[in-house]
């Protein structure tokens, strides 16, 4: 599977010409001040670009994008903040649910997460299953705060120990009690409570749960390195921006060589950066062991040199670095969040020396 | 050719080099690689010569002078195999650095009475560049070339010239015009290591063995015809030359061989019954040097497919020099810890002899030997903070 070089050209230009033309700084401001974390407007706008159909199958009038063409998106997803659920909807319940869900499942759910009327967000804690109803507690569901419906991971106490399955759950049905919150970069998330609740399984179990869960959540943690790669970009611009015309002792701070090298430092991350990601959006084709170790290896590396990138930008800034006022404050909380979302440093790190040594 | 067809020829090159090494490799040379003992210049010759035989030894040249279409992916994956696989390296004074500008810059002479002996190292060359107040800031360089008719007259010092002792040639950054700016009053010149007037000092290094040298020149007359060229225009073939430099694909392969070596070392069960491997410290650390090596292997290929299609945006060959030192430096360090008392333990005359050194595995004394040596790894070539500098000015515009 992989996608049209011409049409990760196409998609990733309109991205960068719809985010630059309705999401800038301070669009973005607006959209946070509001108080939901995202914006309907926005989330339509995204569904006629095509974004919300990335993931699906040309059938169903999707895209079948490869991990390149995702990353083409999620790299302006990550230069302008975007605030949506493209991630935990378009790309991961998209891919579980083409990976999972029955025939029917999909003809009903498909469409509408593809036209923007259906927004679906992922638990990974497992809950437990009796007799059809879910109990137990998940208590951090990126966008569950405003997911229309929810796909859990379960066990039911049967089979292996480690059997896992996926259901369906209505996030405003009985027995689901949500207590919402906002992630520190502004995004909307969710505390999950399930009490008998009634949940619909995905699909007749032909598929196994757990190894289409690793592969979404690989996709998912490429699509985070794209995202990452996109901050990076833009903070390595603003940085050497901002050495060229903040005037200090009469001249620009850029012309001390203290600051040229680090600045040197933060294009050679830069440049891995892109290297790795793309090394683990074309990892993503290869079978499952191999996969790991590069998604696993990239997710890790970037996600501590990204953040090294956005403390080394703050500091070059000096105090209008931790301000509100300016964006590279918003990237430094982004992947801070990025870095814990689909696995931290530490468990990326485990799983790539595990499968390295 | 199109980038698919030039990953699958670099794929089959490294597996024929594999090949090459298996099968065709003197066993003793192997060993002596292997082992990193001192590599004497007959050692040299024959390698070179081997890999004529091959040849790759100016597989990169231009096809009417004996080269093989290669592009630089094939040339970057084929000295990144041979590092891995513990070879010598390939000495890039004559078949990388001059003989790139003697066809490219030179005369149709030069190319005649060169280049066939560069080919196939009858002729070993060294690189005259550094002066004692011209390292990094190359430019300021001093030595003098005066024309006396049909000859210049060559007065001044170069120094860290690597194999002077062993060259039958030098080219040569000389000063032709003192009243030029720095740049454009520079020549290139072919200096014959036996005129009269030049005299090589070598300049013993840590690691034991004689790399370096002083190169004096005290009226040394040199034919004009040794002029490559134009007068003055020597920067931009030295530039040309640098580029060759730099982009190098055996500090990959040489960063992948030391840590393959490592973990070896690593997985060995010490006097305590237990491998150090399984220490979650020393793992650790080797985990950061695997993950560092896949983000390095990656940027370069990337960086040479890059420079292929043009989508270069000039920092490249700075990032792989940068990242590649610094990670190969890392990793000898780790492993000379890693060996303990054999790891302090030296004995200079065994690594000229191939014998043992006083503890420790067979190889003990070579890897000491090569951290000695590649402590200047960061230095030479350019060093991190010049490429640095590279990045900011050239890249970032600062």
């Amino acid at each position: 599977m992989s996608t049209d070089p011409e049409m990760i050209a196409l998609l990733s230009d309109s991205a960068r010409r719809y985010a630059a033309d309705r999401y800038n700084f301070l669009q973005r401001h607006a959209v946070l001040q509001e108080g939901r974390g995202y914006s309907e407007k926005a989330w339509q706008d995204y569904a006629e670009l095509g974004w919300l159909a990335l993931r699906l199958p040309e059938s169903e009038g999707g895209l079948e994008a490869d991990g390149a063409a995702i990353g083409a998106v999620m790299e302006v997803v990550g230069s302008h903040l975007l605030m949506e659920p493209v991630l935990a909807s378009a790309i991961v319940c998209a891919g579980l649910l083409v990976r999972l869900a029955s025939a029917e499942q999909q003809a009903r759910l498909l469409p509408a997460l593809a036209d923007g009327s259906l927004k679906l967000a992922f638990a990974a804690e497992a809950l437990t299953l009796r007799d059809n109803r879910l109990n137990g507690v998940a208590a951090s569901v990126l966008h569950g705060d405003i997911a229309d419906q929810l796909i859990v991971v379960a066990r039911d106490g049967q089979g292996a120990q480690d059997a896992e399955t996926l259901y369906l759950v209505d996030a405003g049905s009985p027995g689901v009690a949500r207590q919402s919150y906002r992630l520190v970069d502004g995004r909307g998330a969710a505390m999950l409570r399930f009490t008998e609740a009634a949940a619909e399984r995905l699909g007749a179990g032909d598929v196994c749960a757990k190894t289409a869960v690793e592969a979404v959540c690989d996709e998912a943690a490429v699509a985070l390195c794209a995202e990452n790669l996109g901050i990076v970009k833009a903070l390595l611009e603003r940085t050497c921006e901002y050495l060229k015309v903040r005037q200090q002792f009469g001249k620009p701070i850029g012309v001390n060589q203290a600051l040229q090298h680090r600045a040197a430092d933060m294009y050679l991350i830069r440049e891995e950066t892109a290297a790795l990601t793309k090394a683990a959006q074309r990892a993503l084709e290869l079978p499952a062991p191999e996969r790991a170790r590069i998604v696993s290896g990239a997710k890790a590396y970037i996600a501590h040199a990204a953040r090294r990138v956005a403390n080394e930008a703050i500091q070059m800034h000096g105090g209008v670095g931790v301000t509100e006022e300016l964006d590279v404050s918003h990237y430094f909380r982004r992947l801070m969040v990025n870095a814990e979302l689909f696995g931290s440093r530490d468990r990326h790190f485990a799983r790539f020396v595990e499968r390295s040594l | 050719m199109t980038m698919q067809l030039a990953r699958e020829r670099a794929r089959k090159l490294k597996a024929d080099v594999i090949r090459f090494c298996e099968r065709d490799m003197p066993a003793d040379l192997l060993d002596k690689s292997r082992r990193h003992q001192v590599l004497h210049k007959d050692d040299y010759v024959r390698w070179m010569q081997l890999l004529h035989g091959q040849g790759w030894a100016v597989a990169h040249w231009p096809s009417e002078l004996g080269g093989l279409g290669w592009s630089p992916l094939e040339r970057f994956a084929f000295e990144d195999q041979l590092a891995r696989l513990g070879c010598p390296w390939i000495i890039p004074f004559g078949v990388k650095y001059v003989g790139p500008v003697i066809y490219t810059y030179g005369s149709a002479a030069q190319k005649q009475r060169f280049l066939p002996r560069i080919a196939t190292t009858e002729d070993f060359w060294a690189q005259g560049y550094s002066e004692p107040g011209a390292g990094s800031d190359l430019a300021s360089l001093r030595t003098a070339a005066v024309r006396d008719g049909d000859h210049y007259v060559v007065n001044g010092q170069k120094v860290w010239t690597t194999y002077a002792q062993w060259a039958d040639w030098m080219f040569c950054l000389v000063r032709t015009d003192r009243e030029a700016r720095p740049q454009s009053g520079i020549s290139f010149l072919l200096v014959d290591m036996r005129s009269p007037g030049v005299t090589v000092k070598p300049i013993p290094t840590m690691d034991g063995y004689t790399h370096v040298n002083e190169v004096w020149l005290e009226n040394v007359r040199v034919p004009l015809e040794n002029l490559v060229g134009e007068e003055g225009a020597g920067w931009t073939y030295a530039k040309f030359l640098l580029k060759n430099e730099r982009t190098a694909g055996a500090i990959v392969g040489m960063a992948w061989h030391a840590l393959h070596r490592l973990k070896e070392l690593a997985a060995e069960v010490g006097p305590d019954g237990k491998r150090p491997i399984d220490q979650p410290l020393l793992r650790n650390r080797i985990g950061e040097f695997e993950l560092s090596f896949l983000a390095l292997e990656e940027a370069a290929y990337q960086a040479v497919e890059a420079m292929m299609t043009g989508a270069e945006n000039g920092g490249e060959a700075s990032l792989i020099k940068i990242r590649g030192t610094e990670l190969y430096q890392e990793i000898a360090q780790a492993t000379v810890e890693v060996l303990g008392p054999a790891g302090i333990a030296w004995d200079v005359e065994a690594l000229h002899s191939g014998g043992l050194p006083p503890l420790g595995p067979s190889d003990a004394g070579g890897i000491l030997k090569d951290h000695f040596y590649n402590r200047a790894a960061t230095i030479f070539g350019g060093a991190s903070e010049i490429q640095r500098n590279i990045i900011a000015k050239g890249v970032l515009g600062l």
